[in-house]
């Protein structure tokens, strides 16, 4: 017993004789004002703009209990002839006018590492999952210039969304910035976590910054990511729609940190921020709260750059930098399809493209609810592999034609053989953009289900069976046709060996069926 | 646009600085008439304060409050004295002390924006953080 306290004592005798208090020069200056998440300071003469400073109310200097000893921080966003405009990261009940700040003479600073993966973190790396602090010593600045030219290359991986709709027409590349735009509740997330979902063994770290949601929603889609096992390399970055509009501020930039960090390392990331109109309101109130004259709908004058310079740091960075790339996904709400309000033409602008999700065709029952011809990828073909290339560009024509042809074809029930026919595979190329929510497709399915829609290999199939069918083949192309599936995968390119393989795949799976139309004439 | 307190008092700085003493009361009676006729008057305390900073500044005065458990006396003063003309470059100090129990013993110096935290209280404070950890 004894023992051990005299270890006790000898060990605080350690541990006193070994700590040394410095005196230091801090600089200080004292709250004049208090407003709703913002506050404003005199003195801090020396302070640097996005410096972080730390608030010392006068109760935390009382031996206060410890959890009301929490430490609140803010981060210096104006500076201005006699005074200084601060955000408050956390709780600004506590603050009163009068309290000292001091500088911490740092940048505000968030800790990145391989432990943050499968977390769900606040934009201050504190763990809002219970699974207690994070245990990492590396911390990476927020705000950091994005890499410039001669560290870039073009896209040339893709990244597989495993939605038909999206890879086949809208492809995406590793290192590219796709815009993900429409109205409220009509699937804009569910695109964005279903691409999450598929990254499983694609060698790809997610972070999903959630932006003022709802932590309702927030629950189930970590429930839905660790479901499918996705939450093994993904990170939530989550900002709730109580908290403080300076942490929905910087949770982008947050969670931009925590990818540069797998970034450096040379890995791929994947990072979505659902959603920046939500962030632009955000950035409005603390401006407006801080005094910086509005502009067009009351956004100051800086909100393009506010977005631009978090998107920018998306990049497909060379060999010589490590090849690391980072993909962002932003997503854009719509009040009523308005494209052409203000922060949706300014994202869609600094974007390499957008997917466009519209209202009618949600209501219509086609889900995913992508308008193929207001949507574009401006860079993504690049990284399309060649087998879906090859599918994908004829799809693409003939669904063109077919809206064409369906809107014209409403008037008048006398059509020509060919007319008609190009409306029946038309129907059938809509039933096969059709997917479920957390159902993704691998690449090599994609192309056997395009390749026999535009080979008219589905054409004798009823359109009200086509998902039915759909389904059935796969299971039947993943017991009986798996060599097929795994030639695609692996030569990700169709020729003329392969084509004839896949023909006879479909055609023997159809030989099992009993609801074929009749007139079949594709056999042949 | 509004004069500002701040643009007074530099004004009244350069009108009055390498004057000689009966002068000062005509400028100060002009300097007061013509805040009377812009309406500023009640802008004076403001303008006093600034006032205040420019000359500490331009003459290298630094006002500094001295805070310690007991009350100090006069050599430790002094030496405190030459320490804050040290570390900020004024020529002359002029200070001013009080008395806080509860900072246990040291002291705790304050100029301008500054704060040098000497105090046992702190140091004890900061022991106790690194305990914790």
């Amino acid at each position: 017993m004894s023992n051990t306290k005299d270890f006790i004592v000898e060990e605080l005798k350690n541990q006193i004789a070994g700590f040394k208090t410095e005196v230091k020069e801090q600089t200080v200056g004292t709250v004049i004002e208090v407003g709703d998440g913002i506050v404003r300071i005199s003195g801090l003469s020396d302070v640097m703009m996005s410096e972080m400073i730390e608030f010392k109310s006068a109760d935390n200097r009382q031996d206060t209990p410890n959890e009301a000893k929490n430490q609140v921080y803010g981060v210096v966003l104006n500076l201005e002839e006699d005074s200084v405009g601060a955000i408050v990261l956390g709780n600004f009940e506590s603050i009163k006018e009068g309290d000292t700040v001091v500088s911490l003479k740092k940048i505000l600073e968030v800790p990145v590492g391989d432990n943050v993966v499968g977390r769900v973190i606040n934009p201050l790396g504190e763990a809002l999952d219970g699974k207690g602090k994070l245990d990492t010593d590396k911390f990476y600045p927020i705000e950091k210039i994005a890499p410039g030219v001669i560290t870039r290359e073009p896209v040339n991986k893709p990244v597989q969304t495993g939605i038909k709709a999206v890879d086949s027409m809208i492809p995406i590349g590793r290192g590219q910035r796709e815009l993900i735009i429409g109205d409220r509740q009509i699937g804009k997330s569910a695109i964005a976590i279903d691409t999450i979902i598929n990254q499983k063994g694609e060698n790809m770290k997610c972070v999903y910054v959630a932006i003022g949601q709802k932590e309702s929603k927030i629950a189930s889609i970590v429930a839905k990511l660790k479901e499918h096992g996705a939450m093994d390399y993904t990170t939530i970055v989550l900002t709730g729609a109580s908290d403080p509009a300076s942490l929905s501020y910087i949770a982008p930039y947050a969670g931009c940190a925590i990818a540069e960090y797998f970034l450096d390392k040379g890995e791929d990331v994947l990072i979505v921020y659902d959603d920046l109109s939500k962030h632009a309101v955000a950035y409005r109130e603390i401006s407006l709260l801080l005094r910086r004259p509005p502009g067009r709908e009351a956004y100051p004058g800086d909100v393009f750059y506010l977005h631009s310079r978090l998107l920018e740091r998306s990049c497909k960075l060379s060999k010589q930098y490590g090849g690391g790339s980072i993909t962002a996904l932003p997503i854009i709400e719509t009040q009523a399809g308005d494209v052409s309000a203000y922060i949706p033409t300014n994202v869609i602008s600094i974007t390499d493209g957008q997917i466009y999700l519209e209202p009618d065709l949600f209501y219509q029952g086609n889900r995913p609810a992508v308008n193929a011809g207001l949507s574009v990828s401006r860079v993504g073909s690049a990284a399309q592999i060649k087998a879906m290339k090859k599918v994908a560009g004829k799809m693409r024509l003939e669904t063109a034609q077919y809206r064409e042809l369906a809107a014209f074809a409403q008037f008048g029930s006398d059509l020509d053989e060919e007319t008609i026919q190009k409306l029946e595979r038309g129907k059938r190329l809509v039933e096969i953009f059709k997917q479920d929510q957390y159902e993704p497709l691998p690449v090599a399915k994609q192309v056997l289900i395009f390749f026999s829609a535009i080979s008219g290999l589905l054409d004798s199939v009823p359109v009200e069976k086509i998902r039915q069918f759909e389904k059935d083949l796969y299971n039947y192309a993943d017991t009986s046709g798996e060599n097929v599936l795994n030639e695609i995968s692996e030569k990700q390119e169709i020729d003329k060996n392969l084509e004839e393989k896949m023909k006879k795949l479909v055609n023997d799976y159809k030989d099992t069926l009993d609801y074929l139309l009749k007139d079949d004439i594709s056999k042949n | 646009m509004d004069i500002t307190p701040k643009q007074y008092a530099a004004a009244l700085y350069d009108s009055v600085k390498e004057k000689k003493k009966n002068n000062l009361k005509a400028i100060l009676k002009e300097f007061v008439k013509f805040l009377a006729v812009n309406n500023d008057i009640l802008k004076s305390e403001k303008i006093i304060l600034e006032f205040e900073k420019i000359w500490n500044k331009k003459n290298k005065i630094v006002e500094a409050e001295i805070i310690s458990a007991d009350v100090l006396d006069k050599p430790t003063v002094k030496l405190l004295k030459e320490y804050i003309a040290k570390l900020s470059g004024a020529e002359q100090v002029f200070s001013s002390q009080l008395v806080e129990k509860n900072l246990l013993g040291g002291v705790v110096v304050k100029y301008g924006d500054k704060i040098i935290d000497g105090s046992l209280k702190t140091r004890l404070n900061n022991l106790k953080e690194e305990m914790i950890k």
